[in-house]
């Protein structure tokens, strides 16, 4: 066993066409993903604007820069072109994770699946060979790997499995399969989709297939990637799925195109050398740089020098942690789409339709006063809407509530919570206890046992 | 090796088939302008002015028909009110010159009946702050309380004034009003006195509050052009700009603040140390509070299960509706929960002084009491109602998954 592992590591090779193929699409996507934030304001009104914003647990020291935070999107602007053109590919990947992954901290607002899987990536890929081909890099020095181990690209494979199947076993649940919650609630509203809106997608049935469907879809497509003679009917397969995911929720950005050009990675090189080569042509129609020929390309495997029995360990280590920490909701007991608890950085996605509405009074506990807070007074109508039916936003916020109003004076200062949130389709039920002050309660890993348990149960995973 | 090329430019189509659809979202507005054209012979014959049975009518069919309903709530609902409300100006007009060029106790109490009738008319228009109506700040202008006192008087010593300036909203509309009819004196002599010295100039400023309330209002009703109208018909779509979209969250923004709020929850003090009796609507009348609330109180109820303006006795297609469409399988029907609601809303603003000042005064927990009952049918419209018809809060741009 040990012994075909070692052997694995030091011995198994791929050719480095697909680990370059992917680090030219993953870069080219991660550059319009950032010109596209940009261009629609977000960077403003998500990081500049907010006077208040809502913390990591651990990660309250991650300030924005004011107007500067555009600063922090040109580093990953042209840290993901560097990347995408493979100039000085290490340090350049290595800045773009660091920096979207700083953004990302700032507020956790703005938390989406797919910006944590692109943290995750970017990650991975700080420690492959991924220009070593088709790069400036190469250019550069004159010379090239063809080949590189294959526990690099398995690595990611092996990631991208995790998040589909994890992704797929999410959706195991009563109401996700029985119910066919959210999908018949988010289903319904496209009416206005041309031909099928009022037809089709008005049928309980389609909802039902189209919850199976995906559950199903994200539980075995893994494994029919994988395998070789059902890879060309499961891509096919990547395709109509993310496509249709982004006809029916355009607000999922820019997810179904970093899903279908991740699991491009999942073909034979010959593929890659092909699509490079494709590529390759256009530029050089274009570029006369590109007709300088490499003339030393070595016939070695690239091998990481300094710490290559650390990478491995590295990598390992992190798929490891990713195994375990989508699960570690079991620690805490009641509903997690309820109460959210190990929620996050689990691969949830798109899983559960929930609204609140949730103020705050502010009360002296001597003289028993108290008045109750705008919200608009201090969030933006984005935060307004996530903190509503997060618990540990709304603990973040009553106790920046409680500082501010010391500050002004305000003596004795109780908080409490008038919560009340819907899930799937339910009707709305008070979400937080509201004769709890929430300045005696602390953000710890600890359950959080003020929040009112949910009427009812949900079956499942 | 062919087959090998052909997913690329598959993917490619594709993407670029979904790019131009994710464009449709910001060009909606410019789309819907294009086919306005079209459309316009088109609404003359989908006008439903008297299909009192569409809602019972529809309910068993497959699909909801959204350009129905639209067309129910600018037809039978917005243009009525708005009409309503412009026409009452009229009247008010014709009083206050009345008043002006003889101010006696006769023309005052019918400058105040007018007055009572225009701000009652009102309240059936505030929650469509939709179109021009949003561009002008049309329902600042009209109903911006409290109203600024000193301002007023500056305004009116001074004779140098721009209404159209917004420091000078509250110095105007039916609050600017209130003052001018009911506050400028210790009573009514006083106040008739003070009209009646033209070196004063309160009649001036009268006539000119009113005189623009009749011109704003006369250009909000022009903005309801047929094209505007089929434009706005036709645009059924579900996002963010589309005209459900928008109606559905003013209603909601309206009913949270500019009814709960501004009519019992700031006077109550729900939002600050202490109760703020001076912050009611119309304050100086005194007596008219509750009267306005409970009007306020019918055309929620009225727009939310689609009765007409002019004929509250007939329904066209409504939220109400809608969401009964889409809850077609559940037992326990959500529009009946609201409207139980509004009914004990009803009930306890029904209960309470009707000078809310006096009440906040007196008895401020019957106040606090009504809130509560009110806020309770936010959470409703809210949470439960949006969920259900899946609308998202319109200023909120960012994506999701």
């Amino acid at each position: 066993m040990r012994k075909t592992v070692v052997d694995y590591i030091n011995n198994k090779k791929t050719h480095s066409s697909t680990l370059a193929f992917f680090r030219v699409t993953f870069g080219a996507l991660m550059f319009l993903s950032v010109i596209r934030f940009w261009s629609k304001g977000w960077i403003n009104s998500l990081y500049v604007e907010p006077t208040f914003h809502f913390k990591y647990f651990g990660f309250s020291w991650v300030q924005d820069f004011g107007i500067y935070t555009y600063l922090v999107f040109v580093i990953c602007l042209v840290s993901s072109l560097f990347v995408t053109i493979g100039y000085k590919y290490r340090i350049s990947i290595i800045c773009f994770f660091l920096a979207f992954t700083y953004v990302e901290l700032i507020d956790k607002t703005t938390y989406l699946n797919h910006y944590y899987l692109t943290s995750c990536l970017s990650f991975i890929m700080c420690f492959l060979p991924a220009a070593n081909y088709f790069s400036i890099d190469n250019l550069i020095s004159g010379q090239k790997h063809e080949h590189i181990p294959a526990w690099t690209v398995d690595t990611v494979k092996f990631f991208i499995c995790i998040v589909y199947f994890y992704a797929g076993i999410a959706k195991i649940n009563s109401d996700w399969l029985i119910e066919a919650q959210p999908l018949s609630i988010w289903l319904k509203s496209k009416y206005d989709l041309p031909i099928i809106g009022e037809t089709l997608l008005q049928q309980k049935s389609i909802h039902y297939l189209a919850s199976w469907f995906g559950m199903l879809y994200d539980v075995f497509i893994p494994f029919f990637l994988i395998y070789y003679r059902t890879r060309y009917i499961a891509f096919f397969f990547v395709i109509v799925f993310h496509v249709l995911t982004k006809v029916f929720f355009p607000a999922i950005g820019m997810f179904p195109y970093i899903m279908i050009f991740s699991a491009v990675i999942f073909f034979d090189s010959k593929l890659h050398i092909l699509l490079l080569e494709k590529i390759k042509m256009v530029l050089n129609k274009t570029l006369t740089f590109f007709r300088i020929k490499i003339s030393n390309t070595s016939k070695t495997v690239y091998k990481p020098i300094i710490i290559k029995k650390i990478i491995p360990f590295i990598l390992v280590t992190f798929l490891l942690i990713q195994i375990v920490f989508p699960f570690r909701y079991f620690l805490y007991p009641g509903e997690l789409f309820w109460n959210e608890q190990g929620y996050r950085f689990s691969w949830r996605v798109m899983l559960i339709e929930k609204r609140g509405e949730t103020t705050f009074k502010v009360k002296d506990s001597i003289t028993n006063n108290f008045f109750y807070v705008k919200n608009d007074d201090f969030l933006t109508p984005f935060q307004i809407k996530q903190m509503s039916f997060q618990p540990d936003f709304i603990l973040e916020y009553a106790h920046y509530l409680g500082e501010h109003f010391k500050k002004q004076g305000h003596k004795n200062i109780q908080i409490f919570a008038d919560s009340f949130v819907a899930l799937n389709g339910r009707p709305s039920q008070r979400f937080i206890d509201p004769n709890i002050d929430l300045l005696s309660k602390k953000e710890s890993f600890y359950n959080k046992n003020w929040i009112l348990p949910l009427n009812d149960v949900i079956k499942g995973l | 090796m062919k087959k090998y090329i052909t997913f690329l430019p598959l993917t490619i189509v594709l993407i670029s088939i979904q790019c131009s659809s994710e464009m449709d979202d910001t060009d909606n507005l410019v789309i819907d302008e294009t086919i306005t054209t079209e459309i316009v012979s088109d609404s003359n014959s989908t006008d439903n002015n008297n299909n009192s049975n569409s809602s019972s009518s529809d309910s068993d069919s497959n699909s909801f028909n959204h350009k129905e309903m639209l067309t129910n709530w600018v037809d039978n609902i917005i243009i009525p009110s708005i009409t309503n409300f412009d026409n009452s100006l009229e009247i008010f007009e014709e009083s206050a010159t009345t008043f002006v060029n003889a101010p006696t106790t006769e023309t005052l109490s019918n400058l105040k009946e007018a007055w009572l009738s225009s701000f009652l008319k009102w309240q059936h228009v505030e929650m469509f702050d939709i179109g021009l109506s949003e561009e002008i700040f049309y329902k600042n202008r009209i109903n911006l309380y409290p109203t600024n006192v000193e301002k007023i008087e500056n305004n009116i010593s001074d004779q140098n004034y721009d209404l159209d300036e917004p420091v000078n909203f509250s110095a105007q509309g039916l609050n600017g009003i209130d003052y001018l009819l009911f506050g400028i004196g210790e009573n009514e002599n006083e106040i008739i006195s003070k009209f009646s010295d033209e070196n004063l100039n309160y009649g001036k400023y009268l006539t000119d509050l009113v005189d623009k309330m009749v011109s704003l209002t006369s250009e909000i009703k022009l903005s309801w052009s047929d094209e505007y109208k089929s434009s706005f018909i036709s645009s059924t779509d579900n996002t963010a700009s589309s005209s459900i979209n928008k109606v559905v969250n003013d209603f909601i923004y309206y009913f949270e603040k500019g009814y709960r709020a501004n009519k019992i929850g700031i006077p109550a003090g729900v939002f600050s140390d202490k109760p703020l009796p001076n912050r009611v609507e119309a304050y100086y009348g005194k007596n008219y509070s509750k009267i306005l609330a409970l009007e306020a109180t019918d055309a929620v109820n009225y727009f939310f299960n689609g009765n007409h303006s002019n004929d509250t006795e007939s329904k066209g297609l409504s939220i109400k509706d809608y969401l009964d469409y889409l809850e077609a399988d559940k037992e326990e029907k959500l529009s009946e929960k609201i409207n139980s609601q509004l009914e004990k809303i009803k009930t306890k603003v029904s209960e309470l002084n009707t000078n809310f000042s006096e009440q906040v005064n007196q008895e401020n927990l019957k106040m606090l009491i009504a809130y509560d009952v009110i806020q309770a049918n936010v959470v409703f419209l809210k949470v439960d109602m949006l969920q259900v018809l899946n609308i998202s809060v319109d200023y909120v741009d960012a994506d999701g998954d």
